[in-house]
């Protein structure tokens, strides 16, 4: 099933592009106001567990700093550096920028999911979401658009002529396809729970209880483990601390933005934080059930969805900060390991555990065309069996591929590998 | 007449991208223009209502296929524009003939199948008697295609991509060869 | 194509933004560039060495890696929307599908093509427990530098 707006269903009006323009304002501004607090939050908190005080002077509790910083930024020198590729270098900006407000246009912020309601509320005659758009194929444009993204910091790095800012860029690169594959399976497992791809019917299936007083949150039903993995992903994907290699400071002085000055820092910038909120946001609606929540009177039923959402979001936003306060960053070749050798088995065979299980118990799925296999059979006893021996077979595969690479490199510095991974010195001596 | 609109303008994207990928001077924005008319692409399809594959040509030809390609023109630092070299003459003339007989090829299949109606280009895409793909649920048909009739080439896509591997495999391990030799020398 | 609408506002609304931001700050900023300035960033000092043009293959094979994976996500999407009508034949074609990729996974794993960074070895405790010597330090975990001479001089100080 594919997302669709209902009042978009048939033909446009002029109704229909007033809508959508407002709708597309309102998001403007939402990411706008909510970076300018997302900004001045982490400040503040990371202060706090540094025990520092943090920005305090502009405006009650040093709320404004950050539009201070940002108007500041205006009035910065615009350098362009002399070896960069002017053309290119001006681009990358916008690249970034671009599907950072792109993204949100698929997360549902407010809505009455409770009982038969399906979130949609009536604006001037028209049925329509409370997300400014759930595009036909819904949330993998999450994915497209971090797709694209990557090309805003690559082609930064490499437009600037400059080597931090090139070794940062191919760093961001490789970690964030690195990250988006794992990002992309764990994807996949909510979908097999929701049966669909619009962020609307994914919060209307997680919406009302669960088993007992446990809600029915895709967190839940799925076990965690997509949970986990997407987090862990996410955090890569937006080169947060402690997956800030990108950036390190030690190493790349600023990473890819390093030959970057004025106002075109300050849309990258910008970009990074408006990710972070946007990341948390399709975190909440992909596995928290978004703005799904009981109604508990005295507001209309959208406002408690909004309630909920911003509840939800709040946490994941702090979550993002306590990382950054807490955890020390990765090395490369962590990095790299966490991502390739546990991340994507652990999710490619979760996806395939649990949809087999649910297969398996369902047992009357419908009828294909090519059914070579009868359907009786494959139920949970036969499927556990085979769950246990793929499992078994695959860890194997990958211990055995583990040893052998690590066993060629050894060769490489004219060492053997004896029982007990002691090395031995066969080399020149 | 808003169709015809953005159609005309992504037509000229694409089009303007090619010319820019076999014209530019410099690899990284020959790659970039590469970039604009996979996009561009990506909104034809959905012109055409095949929304998952306007997904699929921006997550695998505009995302991982030119990262590949950006991968590899940084690998090489070919991304200088002295280091690029100009082709050869044999290779300018190659170039047109089997550009030429593609472009003819494409007439010859569009003069075949005639003007599409309501049934596609039957020609073209050998399905016959099938619905044209509706809005509603183009990525059910498509599953229902990939792993029921089509489930052959799906498995031969993987094998394709298991050779794609040792393929890239073997040529690093030889160019790995290649470049230690020199490193040891100076050293 | 309608569903876009909002989309497409909002694109045109950031790029909007980020023009009309070139342009304030263009108008408020100085301009005063010098040599100095534009050079590339060197933490103040004048860069001797030009920056390397190539950079390490195993990159190459990550981003081949990646477009497998990606290929194989894809087909998984179609697949998760209708796992349930397609049900136990649907299932075991993704199933032997993920093998073949994984299969390409482990061969990749086994060449070497994720190995970053140094060495990972256990040490044998007992057999350095003595002084620190040549072979003890050049397999301590650390990027082997510049071995050569070192293992024929610690086999002369033996």
């Amino acid at each position: 099933m594919i997302g669709a707006q209902p009042y978009l269903a048939d033909g446009v009006d002029l109704g229909d592009i007033v809508l959508a323009v407002s709708k597309a304002t309102i998001a403007f501004v939402v990411l706008l106001v909510s970076v300018m607090l997302m900004v001045w939050f982490e400040r503040k908190v990371v202060s706090r567990l540094q025990n520092r005080i943090g920005p305090n002077v502009a405006g009650p509790f040093g709320i404004f700093q950050t539009l201070a910083d940002g108007i500041k930024l205006f009035f910065k020198e615009d350098l362009i550096p002399e070896r960069s590729d002017p053309l290119i270098f001006k681009l990358a900006p916008y690249l970034s920028l671009v599907p950072a407000f792109l993204t949100f246009t698929i997360v549902p912020i407010a809505g009455d999911f409770n009982a038969d309601n399906n979130g949609s509320v009536t604006i001037f005659g028209r049925e329509t979401f409370l997300q400014v758009a759930d595009a036909p194929v819904g949330v993998l444009l999450f994915l497209a658009m971090s797709s694209v993204g990557v090309y805003g910091i690559m082609l930064a790095g490499w437009a600037s002529g400059s080597k931090y800012p090139l070794i940062g860029s191919v760093r961001a690169t490789a970690q964030a396809i690195s990250y988006e594959a794992a990002l992309g399976l764990s994807l996949v497992s909510v979908i097999i729970l929701s049966g669909s791809l619009s962020t609307n019917a994914i919060v209307d299936v997680q919406a009302g209880a669960g088993a007992g007083f446990l809600p029915n949150w895709h967190l839940i039903t799925s076990a965690f483990v997509p949970f986990i993995v997407f987090v862990i992903a996410g955090t890569a994907e937006l080169n947060r601390p402690p997956f800030d290699l990108v950036e390190a400071e030690q190493e790349l002085v600023g990473g890819f933005h390093t030959e970057y000055s004025s106002i075109r820092f300050a849309l990258f910038f910008l970009a990074e934080f408006m990710n972070t909120v946007t990341m948390s946001a399709i975190i909440v609606t992909l596995f928290l059930g978004g703005p799904a929540g009981p109604n508990l009177g005295l507001l209309p039923g959208w406002a408690w969805g909004f309630v909920w959402f911003f509840a939800k979001l709040l946490v994941f936003l702090f979550m993002f900060v306590w990382f950054r306060a807490t955890l020390p960053r990765l090395r490369y070749d962590q990095l790299m390991n966490l991502g390739w050798k546990v991340l994507i088995p652990v999710s490619l065979g979760w996806l395939l555990l649990l949809s087999g299980l649910r297969l398996a118990s369902e047992n009357s799925a419908g009828v294909t065309e090519l059914r070579f296999i009868d359907s009786d059979s494959f139920n949970t006893v036969v499927f556990a069996g085979l769950a246990v021996s793929i499992f078994l077979v695959a860890t194997l595969l990958l211990s055995t591929a583990l040893r052998d690479s690590k066993k060629n490199r050894l060769k490489e510095h004219g060492l053997v590998m004896v029982d007990g991974s002691e090395p031995i010195n066969t080399g020149a001596s | 007449m808003i169709d015809v609109v953005v159609f005309g303008v992504s037509a000229i994207i694409v089009l303007g991208g090619a010319l820019g990928v076999v014209l530019s001077k410099n690899p990284v924005r020959a790659a970039l223009s590469l970039v604009a008319s996979f996009l561009a692409v990506a909104v034809l399809f959905v012109i055409q209502q095949a929304h998952f594959l306007a997904l699929v040509q921006v997550v695998v030809y505009g995302g991982a296929i030119v990262v590949l390609f950006l991968f590899v023109i940084m690998l090489l630092g070919v991304d200088k524009v002295e280091d690029l070299d100009l082709p050869e003459r044999s290779q300018v003339v190659a170039g047109i003939v089997s550009g030429l007989a593609f472009f003819g090829l494409i007439c010859a299949g569009l003069f075949v199948s005639g003007p599409g109606g309501d049934e596609g280009n039957v020609a073209l895409t050998g399905q016959i008697g099938r619905n044209p793909i509706d809005s509603t649920d183009d990525i059910n048909q498509l599953a229902a295609d990939i792993f029921t009739r089509n489930l052959v080439p799906f498995m031969a896509t993987a094998l394709l991509l298991t050779i794609a591997t040792i393929g890239a495999v073997v040529m690093v391990k030889n160019s790995e060869a290649d470049s230690s030799l020199p490193e040891a020398e100076v050293n | 194509m309608e569903q876009y609408l909002p989309i497409f506002a909002l694109l045109v609304l950031a790029v909007l933004f980020a023009a009309i931001s070139f342009i304030a700050s263009r108008l408020l900023s100085p301009s005063l560039s010098t040599v100095e300035k534009s050079a590339p960033y060197e933490c103040g000092i004048i860069p001797n060495q030009e920056p390397s043009e190539r950079f390490p293959v195993k990159f190459y094979l990550v981003a081949m890696l990646f477009v497998i994976f990606d290929i194989e996500i894809i087909f998984l999407y179609p697949w998760a929307v209708e796992y349930m009508n397609l049900g136990a034949a649907g299932y075991f074609a993704i199933l032997l599908f993920s093998a073949l990729v994984f299969e390409s996974f482990i061969y990749l794993i086994s060449k070497g093509a994720l190995d970053w960074g140094p060495l990972q070895l256990n040490r044998n405790q007992s057999a350095i427990a003595g002084k620190p010597n040549a072979f003890s330090t050049a397999t301590a975990g650390v990027r082997i530098v510049g071995t050569e001479g070192r293992f024929e001089h610690a086999k002369e100080v033996a």
